[in-house]
């Protein structure tokens, strides 16, 4: 997690709904009027980056500023479904960051079961990655969906593997160089 | 929103870290989450101006929430701009170490009138470079020649690959002169083909004046 990374940027713009605990004044450009007031009570999806912060104030014994919820990509539905099989579930479309976004998430939640749900998901779907990555079976093989929903640390994963596997059949003389 | 813009430019940043050339430089983009940044401090302060100096984030939690949130969009603005331009600098110091020449093969139009380049996508001819980066590139350059230099008998950026023959054939893509090598001169003109030792020329295939055949 380097200040630079740019993933990890990228995990720091998913958005988080949020409920703000006080009126705000001015702060109507983050629900889309700017110039407006926002008022106690407001429920709107803020960027992580945002949304820590304003919770974390909470913590410090001042008045609470915002309160945050699970987003809708790790919400009870989700766990269910990757709890029934997780190579059939897109994360992608949930977050392009799935992993980050959970591992942030979950610095803010205590939620244990959660925990051991995207363990297991995430290990059930490495073992298929890596099948896919060995046994490449081109743009128009089944699987196609699978590697679609891949999100971006599981992409990496992919390419390296991939990769790894074309440069040990190199090594072994199977294969020719480029 | 606040920060939408930073997002926008550091995906680009992202997109730019699998491509094998440099983008264009966002220069709008940069300027304007620069300019939302201006807004922020402007609005920092509109916010604290009735206080004179001794505000106290407990009495007015609601005036702190909003100080808090501005602090936050211009440190992230902050955050994105350093990550594009981190990215596109190790890309040019990549360049550097492979011996592509940015500025020779892309800029010489914008190099020669000395006007700034506009980073749009439909100025093809133009550079892809701020003109900081060719900057920063040209001088880049120079301190790897410098260190280069030190040793004359190691050239730290030649192929790690070990030649198969030692001879090879090229075509010229590019006027570039007489070239004085161990067995006398060779003049390479456009479109010729030569057959020359690998060694020689291996230096003009990096930077694009000759193309090897195989």
């Amino acid at each position: 997690m380097s200040y630079y990374d740019i993933d990890s940027i990228l995990t720091d713009a998913q958005k988080l709904p949020c409920t703000f605990e006080l009126e705000v004044p001015g702060l109507g450009i983050l629900e889309g009027n700017p110039g407006d007031n926002i008022k106690a009570g407001t429920r709107i999806d803020l960027p992580l980056w945002l949304g820590e912060m304003l919770s974390i104030g909470a913590r410090l014994g001042t008045s609470r500023l915002v309160t945050l919820d699970i987003p809708s990509a790790l919400s009870e539905r989700v766990m269910n479904a990757l709890k029934a099989d997780p190579r059939t579930v897109d994360l992608r479309a949930l977050a392009p960051h799935f992993y980050s976004l959970s591992e942030r998430v979950l610095e803010l939640f205590e939620e244990e079961e959660m925990v051991d749900v995207l363990i297991n998901t995430f290990k059930k779907r490495a073992s298929e990655i890596a099948d896919h990555a060995h046994n490449p079976k081109g743009a128009l093989g089944d699987g196609v969906e699978f590697l679609r929903g891949l999100d971006e640390t599981e992409r990496q994963l992919f390419r390296v593997a991939h990769d790894s596997a074309k440069e040990t059949r190199i090594w072994a003389g199977e294969a020719k160089k480029r | 929103m606040y920060g939408e813009l930073g997002n926008k430019l550091v995906q680009h940043a992202k997109r730019t870290q699998s491509l094998a050339h440099l983008p264009p430089y966002q220069t709008e983009l940069v300027r304007s989450v620069a300019r939302e940044v201006r807004d922020l401090d402007r609005d920092v302060n509109h916010l604290l101006t009735p206080f004179s100096g001794s505000f106290d984030p407990s009495q007015q939690p609601a005036i702190a929430c909003a100080l808090l949130v501005d602090h936050l969009c211009m440190r992230r603005n902050k955050r994105c701009l350093l990550a594009y331009h981190r990215v596109r600098t190790e890309k040019l110091e990549e360049l550097c170490w492979t011996g592509i020449d940015v500025l020779e093969q892309q800029a010489p139009p914008a190099a020669e009138d000395g006007t700034q380049p506009v980073a749009s996508s439909q100025s093809g001819n133009h550079s892809s470079l701020s003109p900081e980066e060719e900057e920063y590139f040209r001088q880049y350059s120079d301190l790897l020649a410098a260190y280069k230099g030190q040793w004359t008998d190691v050239d730290l950026t030649g192929a790690l690959e070990p030649p198969k023959d030692l001879f090879i054939d090229v075509r010229v893509l590019k006027d570039a002169g007489e070239i004085q090598t161990e067995y006398g001169v060779i003049n390479l003109t456009k479109n010729s083909q030569l057959y020359v030792r690998q060694g020689d020329v291996e230096r003009l295939i990096a930077q694009g004046f000759l193309e090897r055949l195989s």
